[in-house]
C-alpha cells in the first residue's frame, strides 16, 4: 500500500515507524529537513522536502497513486488544505489530524467527506476519553473496554506487598478456578513479554490483564488494589483536553480546573457551569493546598509542557493523592514516567498514531489500540467463515508466539481463551501482540 | 462639541414632535371638541421652530456623532419634548400653569403616568389623545422611531440608540442600527394593533381603545378616564390589559423571536423565567394576604391582586381598585414593587429584572467566592457568564438609583411631604410607574405638590426613562472637556 504522510513530527515519525515495519509504502513530506533526517535513518522510506499544500510536492510524492494520504502536520489549516488537494488529485483516502472538536459535528452542514476528507483526527478528544477511562476505572493504569464491556483488558502495578508476587501464572490461575481472566502480558525492566504459565510475578511489574466484568472486582483483590469510586478530582491546565475532561466529569464529580491565564479562566468558567475554575499558577504549592490536593482523589496535570505535568503529578502523589495522570507529549520520557512513580500517562501523539493505524488496518479488524509506553498492540478481529482458526482449539492452531489471543465475543456473550478454547465464524476476538507479531497475525487471519 | 450637528437633530426631533400634536385633531373634528386651534396652532408652531433650527444648522462640516453628542442630544431632545409638548395644554387652558403642563409632558414622554389632572374626562379629546400618544412614542422612544424612519441620522445612529435605550447588553436585532430600530417599532405597533382589536371586541369605543392601547404598550399609565382603567370592569378588558402590559414588560428581542417561531427563550433566557415567576409568585402571595380582608370573589382577588402586580412590576401604573385600601401588607409590598422595572430592553422602567437578578445573584456568588479566592466563579445569564464589567455597571446603577431614592425623599420632605408620600412619589418617577403611596397614592394625584417638588420630580422622570447614566453624564466635569 503507498501511503503519504505530510508532517514528520512525533506523529507522523510513529506512524511512518509502525507502517513501514508493515511493508507499506512511505513517503514522508515535511518541510523540516532534520526531522525528514531523524525518520530516514530509522525506518525504511522515501523523504521528500517542501510544504503538503505545494501542488510540485505532492505530484511529486506521486499523489495521485497514492491509497491513502495523511495529513499530521502541526498546522491544522495545513492538514484540511493538503487532504483536499491529495484527493483532488488521485489519493484514493485522506485522513487529516483537526484542531478543534467543531468540524467533527455535523449540525451546520459542511461535509467534510464531499471536500475530500475522509476522517479527520482530533487527538485531543481521544485523550480526553483516554483520561476520563481512567479515572472510572481508578486502580488500572490501562483500561481498554472491547464490545461495551464484554471483555476489559486492564493494566495494574504490582506492589511489593501484592499477594501474588512471586507465584507463578499457573499457580494463581488454579487458586482461583472461578475467575475467568487471562494475563496476557507483562512489562518488565522497559521490555514487554508475552508471559508463559511459568513465569513468576516480580514487584514493579505492570501486569495486563484480559477479563469479563464480573471478574474485574477480584482481579483488583489479587493485585491488591481496590477500585475506589472517585468523585473529587482536580485538573491542571485549562487546555482543550483540561476542557473536555471537565465537560465529561462535572455532572457527577466535584472538579476543580486550575488555569494560568486570566481571560482563558473565565471562558472555561463560562463553557463549564459544573466546573470550578481557578485562576493560578499549578506550580504554586500554596495554591493547591489552598483549594486541598490533599482531599482530591485523583489529579490531572494535562497543561501544554510535559515537564510541569510529571513534577505537579509527582507532588500530588507526594501529597497522598490517589491517581496521579500526566499528559507527556514527549515520547522520550514515557518510559521513565513508571519508574519515577506516575500512575497513567496520556500521550496525545500516540493516540493520534494509533487511531491512523486503526484506519489502515481496517477490514476485519474492528479496532486496534497501541498501549501507553510498552510496545505492543491489541486488536479486535471478527473471525471469517472458513478461517484456518476456526478448524481447530487455540493450542494447536500455531499462533505466533509473540502475540496472544485473550477473549472471545460471540454475540451476547464473552469467554476469556484458555488452550482448550474454540473459535467459531463471525466471533470476535480479541489479541495482545508484540510490534513483530502483527504481521504473522495479518497473514494468520487473512 | 459638535453643537450644530447636535441641534440639527432636535430641530428635526420638534419638527416631529409638531407633526404628531396634529394627528389628534380628526377627533376633535368627530367629537366636535373645541381644541382644534390649540392643536393646530401649537403643532405648527412647533414644527416651525423645529424647521428653523434644521435650516440655520445645515450643511454641518462634521458630520460625526460621538458617544457625547449622542448623550447630550438625547438628553435635551427630550426635554425640548416635553417643553413643546406641553403648549396645547396651556393654549386651550386645559393646563393653565406652565409647571404643571410640564410636568404632565414629561410624564407622558417618560411613560410615567403620574397625573396633576383632577378632571380628566373633562379634556377634549384631541387633547387626551395627544396626552396618550406622549406616552406610546416615549415608550418605544422617539429618537428610536428617528432611526427607524428617516436615513438622516446615518452616522452616530448607534450612539443615539444606545443613549436611548441602554440596557445592559445589546441585543441588536439586526447589524444595521436602521433596521434594529425598524424591527423595534414594527413589533411595538402590531402589539399595539393587536390590543386595540380586541379592547374593541371587548366593548370598548375607538377611542378609548386607541388611548389605552398607546399607554399599555408603553408601559405609561395614562387613562382617558378619571377612576382610570377602573372604570372598566369587564374581566375581558381587564385581562387583555393585564396580557399586554405583561408582553410591553418583556424584552422585545423575545417578541422578535417568537414572531420568528423561535421559543427556546422560554428555556434559557434568565430574565424572562425570572420575570414570570417574580409575577406569578407575587400575585399569588397578594391574594392570599388580603383576601381575608376584602369582600371579593376568589377569581375577582386574584385577577385584582394580578392586574396590580403587572402595573406596579411592569411600571405601566393602571389601577383597577384602590391597594391603598387594602391590608398593610400589600401596602408596603407595592411600595416595593416600585422599585422592579420590566425586563431590560421593554418599554418599562425601573432597575430591571435582569439588573436585579445579576445583582442577588452576584452577591450570593461572593460567599463562594470568599472560600476560593483564586476561583473565577461567574454569574451566568442566559446561560452565558457575566463579565465583572457589566456586574460593576450594574451595581454602580443600583447604588445611584437607590441614592437618588433615599436623596430626593429627603428633599422631598424639605417640601412639607411627609416620609411615605415622599418616598413613594420618588419612587415612582425615577421607576416611571406612576401611582406612588400615600398622597400619591392610585386615587389621588400630583396635583397638590408644591411647583418646585413638580419640577424635581419631572427631573426624576428623564432619569429614570433615559436610565440615569445617559442624564447623569452630562452634569460630570469629565463630560465637558475635550
Amino acid at each position: 500500500m503507498r501511503i503519504i504522510i505530510a508532517g514528520m513530527g512525533d506523529v507522523g515519525y510513529h506512524l511512518a515507524k509502525e507502517l513501514s515495519i508493515e511493508s507499506h509504502d512511505i513517503i514522508a513530506i515535511d518541510k523540516n529537513q532534520q526531522r525528514l533526517a531523524r525518520i530516514d535513518s530509522m525506518a525504511d522510506i522515501l523523504t521528500i522536502s517542501g510544504s503538503a499544500t505545494s501542488l510540485e510536492i505532492l505530484k511529486k510524492a506521486k499523489t495521485s497513486e497514492a491509497e491513502l494520504f495523511v495529513a499530521v502536520t502541526s498546522s491544522e489549516n495545513t492538514n484540511i488544505a493538503s487532504a483536499i488537494l491529495a484527493k483532488k488529485m488521485g489519493a484514493k483516502k485522506t485522513i487529516a489530524r483537526i484542531a478543534n472538536a467543531e468540524y467533527l459535528s455535523n449540525d451546520v452542514g459542511v461535509n467534510f467527506k464531499e471536500l475530500g476528507i475522509d476522517f479527520m483526527l482530533y487527538p485531543e478528544e481521544l485523550a480526553a476519553q483516554e483520561t476520563v477511562n481512567l479515572i472510572k476505572r481508578t486502580a488500572a493504569t490501562d483500561l481498554l473496554e472491547f464490545e461495551g464491556g464484554k471483555v476489559t483488558v486492564m493494566g495494574l502495578k504490582l506492589d511489593k506487598n501484592t499477594p501474588i508476587i512471586n507465584k507463578t501464572l499457573t499457580e494463581v490461575t488454579h487458586q482461583h478456578p472461578n475467575v475467568d481472566f487471562r494475563i496476557v502480558a507483562i512489562y518488565r525492566n522497559f521490555r514487554t513479554i508475552i508471559p508463559s504459565g511459568k513465569d513468576r510475578f516480580i514487584a514493579n511489574d505492570q501486569v495486563f490483564v484480559i477479563t469479563k466484568p464480573e471478574g474485574i472486582e477480584l482481579i483488583l483483590k489479587l493485585a491488591g488494589k481496590e477500585n475506589i469510586k472517585f468523585d473529587n478530582i482536580m485538573i491542571l491546565g485549562g487546555s482543550k483536553i483540561g476542557r473536555r475532561v471537565s465537560e465529561l466529569l462535572q455532572k457527577n464529580m466535584t472538579i476543580k480546573l486550575i488555569e494560568s491565564n486570566e481571560d482563558k479562566s473565565f471562558s472555561l468558567a463560562d463553557d463549564l457551569p459544573g466546573t470550578l475554575v481557578i485562576q493560578g499558577d499549578g506550580r504554586d504549592i500554596d495554591l493547591l493546598a489552598q483549594e486541598g490536593i490533599i482531599d482530591v482523589d485523583a489529579f490531572v496535570a494535562v497543561t501544554d509542557d510535559a515537564e510541569t505535568n510529571i513534577i505537579t503529578c509527582l507532588m500530588a502523589k507526594h501529597l497522598g493523592v490517589k491517581k496521579a495522570i500526566a499528559l507527556v507529549d514527549k515520547a522520550d520520557y514515557i518510559p521513565l514516567t513508571q519508574t519515577i512513580g506516575l500512575d497513567s500517562l496520556i500521550n496525545k501523539k500516540l493516540i493520534a498514531a494509533t487511531s491512523i493505524l486503526q484506519f489502515v488496518r481496517r477490514g476485519e479488524i474492528i479496532s486496534q489500540t497501541t498501549l501507553e509506553g510498552i510496545d505492543a498492540q491489541l486488536f479486535e478481529f471478527v473471525v471469517q467463515p472458513n478461517s484456518p482458526i476456526t478448524k481447530k482449539p487455540v493450542k494447536d492452531i500455531g499462533f505466533p508466539k509473540d502475540a496472544i489471543i485473550g477473549g472471545i465475543i460471540r454475540g451476547e456473550k464473552s469467554f476469556i481463551v484458555v488452550g482448550d478454547s474454540q473459535i467459531q465464524a463471525n466471533d470476535k476476538i480479541v489479541i495482545f501482540s508484540l510490534p513483530s507479531g502483527v504481521k504473522k497475525i495479518e497473514k494468520l487471519l487473512t | 462639541m459638535n453643537l450644530k450637528i447636535i441641534f440639527r437633530i432636535i430641530g428635526f426631533l420638534l419638527m416631529l414632535t409638531g407633526f404628531f400634536m396634529m394627528l389628534g385633531i380628526p377627533f376633535s373634528i368627530y367629537y366636535n371638541s373645541d381644541d382644534i386651534s390649540a392643536l393646530l396652532q401649537s403643532g405648527i408652531f412647533t414644527s416651525a421652530v423645529g424647521l428653523i433650527i434644521w435650516f440655520f444648522t445645515r450643511d454641518p462640516q462634521n458630520k460625526e456623532l460621538g458617544k457625547r453628542e449622542g448623550y447630550l442630544i438625547v438628553t435635551l431632545g427630550w426635554v425640548f419634548m416635553a417643553l413643546f409638548g406641553s403648549i396645547p395644554f396651556m393654549l386651550y387652558g386645559a393646563i393653565p400653569g406652565f409647571t404643571d403642563a410640564f410636568f404632565e409632558t414629561m410624564s407622558g414622554f417618560t411613560t410615567t403616568g403620574a397625573t396633576i389632572l383632577t378632571d380628566i374626562e373633562a379634556v377634549p379629546a384631541g387633547l387626551l389623545f395627544w396626552r396618550s400618544l406622549t406616552q406610546w412614542l416615549g415608550g418605544m422612544g422617539i429618537i428610536v422611531l428617528s432611526l427607524a424612519i428617516l436615513p438622516i441620522l446615518g452616522i452616530g445612529g448607534m450612539q443615539l440608540f444606545t443613549a436611548e435605550v441602554p440596557g445592559i447588553t445589546k441585543d441588536k436585532l439586526h447589524p444595521r442600527v436602521r433596521e434594529t430600530a425598524k424591527r423595534l417599532w414594527g413589533i411595538y405597533v402590531i402589539f399595539t394593533f393587536t390590543e386595540i382589536i380586541l379592547l374593541l371586541i371587548g366593548g370598548m369605543n375607538l377611542f378609548d381603545a386607541i388611548n389605552h392601547s398607546f399607554t399599555t404598550m408603553a408601559t405609561g399609565g395614562f387613562s382617558t378616564k378619571n377612576a382610570s382603567t377602573a372604570y372598566f370592569t369587564s374581566p375581558f378588558i381587564q385581562y387583555v390589559f393585564i396580557f399586554f402590559m405583561l408582553f410591553a414588560g418583556m424584552n422585545f428581542t423575545i417578541h422578535y423571536l417568537a414572531f420568528h417561531g423561535k421559543f427556546e427563550f422560554t428555556k434559557i433566557n434568565t430574565e424572562f423565567r425570572f420575570y414570570i415567576f417574580f409575577i406569578a409568585s407575587t400575585t399569588v402571595i397578594i391574594t392570599l394576604v388580603h383576601l381575608p380582608h376584602v369582600d371579593f370573589h376568589l377569581s375577582e382577588s386574584i385577577r385584582q391582586s394580578l392586574f396590580h402586580v403587572t402595573s406596579l412590576v411592569t411600571t405601566t401604573g393602571y389601577v383597577s381598585s384602590d391597594y391603598e385600601s387594602w391590608a398593610p401588607f400589600s401596602r408596603m409590598f407595592f411600595f416595593v414593587l416600585l422599585f422592579i422595572g420590566g425586563c431590560a430592553g421593554s418599554t418599562g422602567g425601573g432597575i430591571k429584572f435582569a439588573r436585579h437578578f445579576l445583582l442577588m445573584k452576584n452577591s450570593s456568588l461572593e460567599l463562594r467566592r470568599l472560600l476560593h479566592p483564586r476561583a473565577i466563579i461567574p454569574v451566568r445569564f442566559n446561560g452565558k457568564a457575566v463579565s465583572m464589567e457589566i456586574i460593576s455597571n450594574v451595581q454602580a446603577f443600583f447604588i445611584f438609583y437607590i441614592g437618588i431614592v433615599v436623596l430626593g425623599s429627603i428633599i422631598l420632605s424639605l417640601f412639607g411631604l411627609d416620609f411615605i408620600t415622599a418616598a413613594g412619589a420618588v419612587a415612582t418617577c425615577l421607576g416611571n410607574v406612576g401611582p406612588g403611596i400615600g398622597a400619591v397614592g392610585p386615587v389621588n394625584n400630583f396635583a397638590e405638590l408644591p411647583d418646585m417638588v413638580k419640577w424635581i420630580l419631572s427631573f426624576f422622570m428623564l432619569l429614570g426613562r433615559l436610565e440615569l447614566f445617559t442624564v447623569l453624564l452630562i452634569f460630570t466635569p469629565a463630560f465637558w472637556k475635550s
